[in-house]
């Protein structure tokens, strides 16, 4: 069919395209009739309906009217549509700013954050994902900003911002971060304790006088225990929020002991601060006082029984003689050591820190001899040299303390105090890979052809009986 | 702590995963028919074998694509996998043992020591990365040998390689990183 047949101008799309002003249009451009529309118009990337006169002034090519001026333009040209941004990533930029502003940061970290949320959308790794995960990726710009701008913020309060799951925040974090090639430095917990502090309304304004406490004070008194907890393997690899609330609740309690304070459970004093609960601080506020109560037996002025539960009314003290009482701790630690098993027999940390002024040991450095030769008792090896005997061997105490470190050391993570029974080990087979595969061994593997018609017929009897009852 | 220098590290192999294929079509309803320690999945269109001796668990496809877990060596899981290979020779099948490949070693390893694992990461970063939030564990990815070591701070480490010695060499790459960052009980 040549262009001559056709009832119609054709215009040629490769070619030159003359363009129409649209004043000269006889009547709406809709309502022409297709079949006198070059075949220009029936491109679906030129045309946007319902169009406007202006638009199309800007990107359409109309028909060809003589006598009017016209300027050629390329086809190319004429069909170039100004490339506009994605949709999406507008509403996700304007989500990192809304997130930002509900955080009150900075500019530059708001800037930084909208400046990693466009690198990152448009990488391939983002750019086709669900707009759930769009959203998360909003969240977790802004917290790669915050964190390397040294503003304290944890994962738990995006996952909070987002709705989401701090898993699924977590993958998509660690993601960008890779994506962007970026570093940035995490929050150990005393970062973020002050700013967790204000969160709870218990300053002079909120309650009454007797249960208020300064922010300020009550903030350096949290960091303190924070600071402790660490040093007793509590905080190492545990969540941050309850460790949070369990110093916290803790050094409200401790900063004017009296009895009504005292008698105030968790879930009380959550209330009070207007602060929703979380179940795990129950358990670290039971660890912190356990923890302050071997350091507060140590000291010599408190003459009357100590206990865990009465213990808050000394943490002052504890914290400001911690050091000192850490050190009288430890060396009666060893003392009781010394006492439980022979001497030799259990190698106590005393031979390898007490020359040492510091309390800067390595709560691991005291297993060091005997958890390798609990390994090799372990597996039968010979050539032990210097734990096992016939009095440890009949002694369950002693040979506890030889294979478990966290009951040797004064304070070891509880994983390991209360270490979970290992299944007996099945012993190694000492194959090749190759050998040889005898019929009887696979035999033992396959059923007989009598046992095969047995069991298809149970298989169909069962079937049919589950059919009858549903 | 000199004298840990000298120690040695046990690495208990957990776990050895291995794929091999059978080159013929495999009637999975003809394996849970005729075999014994079958599970049959139609839902996922596999079949479980359990071997006892070596102790694995075999997922069978019916393109002829098997996956071995739970042998606790290479040699093992090679056994393991010419053992079950013979089963469904026997079952009929005309099985040809081929394209054995052991794709994945988890290892655990104690060190005699406790870590710091915010101090390990700050001097591995960005190889190292840790979030408490999110896992417990510090984890370091040694690219070259295409090796996960997951650090905990009671000194425990998980590692996964796609074989042994890969996993030997990442204890190695990374014992001297965590000796730096050995924990003290107090500052």
């Amino acid at each position: 069919m040549s262009a001559s047949s056709l009832p119609f101008p054709v215009i040629v799309p490769m070619l030159r395209v003359p363009i129409l002003k649209p004043m000269f249009l006889p009547f709406p451009f809709s309502l022409w009739p297709r079949t006198l529309l070059p075949p220009l118009f029936l491109r679906p990337t030129v045309v946007k309906f319902p169009p406007t006169p202006c638009r199309l002034t800007a990107s359409v090519a109309v028909v060809v009217n003589p006598g009017l001026d016209r300027s050629d333009i390329s086809y190319s040209r004429t069909t170039a549509v100004t490339r506009k941004p994605c949709v999406n990533l507008i509403q996700g930029l304007e989500r990192v700013k809304e997130i930002s502003r509900i955080l009150r940061v900075r500019r530059e970290i708001e800037e930084l954050a909208l400046t990693y949320y466009k690198q990152a959308y448009e990488h391939e790794t983002f750019l086709h994902v669900t707009l759930q995960r769009k959203e998360i990726l909003g969240g977790c710009c802004v917290l790669a900003s915050c964190r390397q701008q040294r503003w304290p913020i944890t994962v738990g309060t995006i996952s909070c911002l987002l709705n989401g799951d701090p898993a699924a925040v977590g993958e998509v974090y660690q993601e960008m971060i890779k994506v962007l090639n970026i570093q940035a430095p995490t929050f150990s917990v005393t970062d973020v304790m002050e700013a967790h502090c204000q969160e709870y309304k218990v300053s002079p304004g909120h309650v009454p006088e007797e249960l208020a406490e300064d922010s300020k004070g009550l903030t350096k008194r949290a960091i303190a225990l924070v600071e402790l907890a660490a040093d007793s393997w509590i905080v190492t690899g545990r969540q941050p929020l309850p460790i949070m609330m369990a110093a916290v609740y803790l050094a409200w309690q401790s900063l004017k002991p009296n009895a009504q304070r005292l008698k105030m459970s968790l879930e009380k004093f959550c209330k009070l601060a207007k602060v929703q609960k979380s179940k795990t601080a129950g358990t670290r506020i039971t660890e912190m006082k356990g923890m302050l109560y071997k350091l507060g037996k140590e000291i010599p002025w408190y003459k009357e029984v100590l206990t865990p539960d009465n213990v808050v009314s000394l943490v002052g003290d504890v914290l400001q003689h911690r050091f000192s009482l850490l050190r009288r701790a430890l060396k009666s630690h060893e003392l009781s050591l010394l006492e439980k098993c022979p001497a030799g027999q259990v190698n106590p940390s005393s031979a390898e820190t007490s020359s040492s002024s510091d309390v800067s040991e390595d709560a691991g450095q005291t297993p060091v001899k005997s958890s390798v030769n609990a390994e090799k008792e372990k597996q039968g090896r010979d050539g032990d040299e210097s734990l096992k005997s016939p009095s440890e061997e009949s002694n369950p105490q002693t040979q506890e303390l030889t294979q478990n470190w966290g009951k040797r050391v004064l304070f070891a993570p509880p994983c390991v105090v209360n270490a979970k029974r290992k299944r007996a080990e099945r012993p190694p087979l000492h194959v090749t890979g190759d050998e040889e595969i005898s019929d009887s061994e696979i035999e033992s593997y396959i059923r007989t052809p009598q046992e095969a018609r047995d069991f298809a017929m149970m298989q169909e009897k069962l079937f049919t009986s589950n059919n009858e009852s549903s | 702590m000199d004298s840990s220098n000298d120690e040695a590290v046990d690495i208990i192999i957990t776990n050895v995963v291995a794929t091999f294929r059978t080159r013929c079509h495999l009637n999975l309803r003809t394996i849970a028919l005729e075999g014994i320690n079958v599970i049959y999945k139609p839902e996922v269109g596999k079949v479980l074998m359990k071997l006892r001796k070596p102790r694995i668990t075999a997922s069978i496809w019916s393109s002829g694509k098997i996956i071995c877990t739970g042998a606790t060596s290479e040699d093992e899981a090679k056994l393991g996998a010419r053992r079950l290979a013979r089963c469904l020779q026997k079952l009929g099948f005309k099985v040809r043992f081929s394209a054995f490949k052991v794709v994945n070693v988890l290892a655990v390893c104690s060190m005699p020591f406790s870590i710091h694992l915010v101090d390990f990461t700050k001097n591995n970063r960005p190889i190292a990365s840790y979030e408490p939030e999110l896992h417990p564990a510090a984890t370091y990815r040694i690219k070259n040998i295409k090796a996960t070591v997951q650090v905990f701070s009671t000194g425990s480490l998980t590692i996964t390689g796609p074989n042994v010695q890969n996993v030997a060499t990442a204890v190695e790459q990374v014992y001297p990183l965590l000796f730096e960052c050995r924990k003290p009980l107090c500052k």
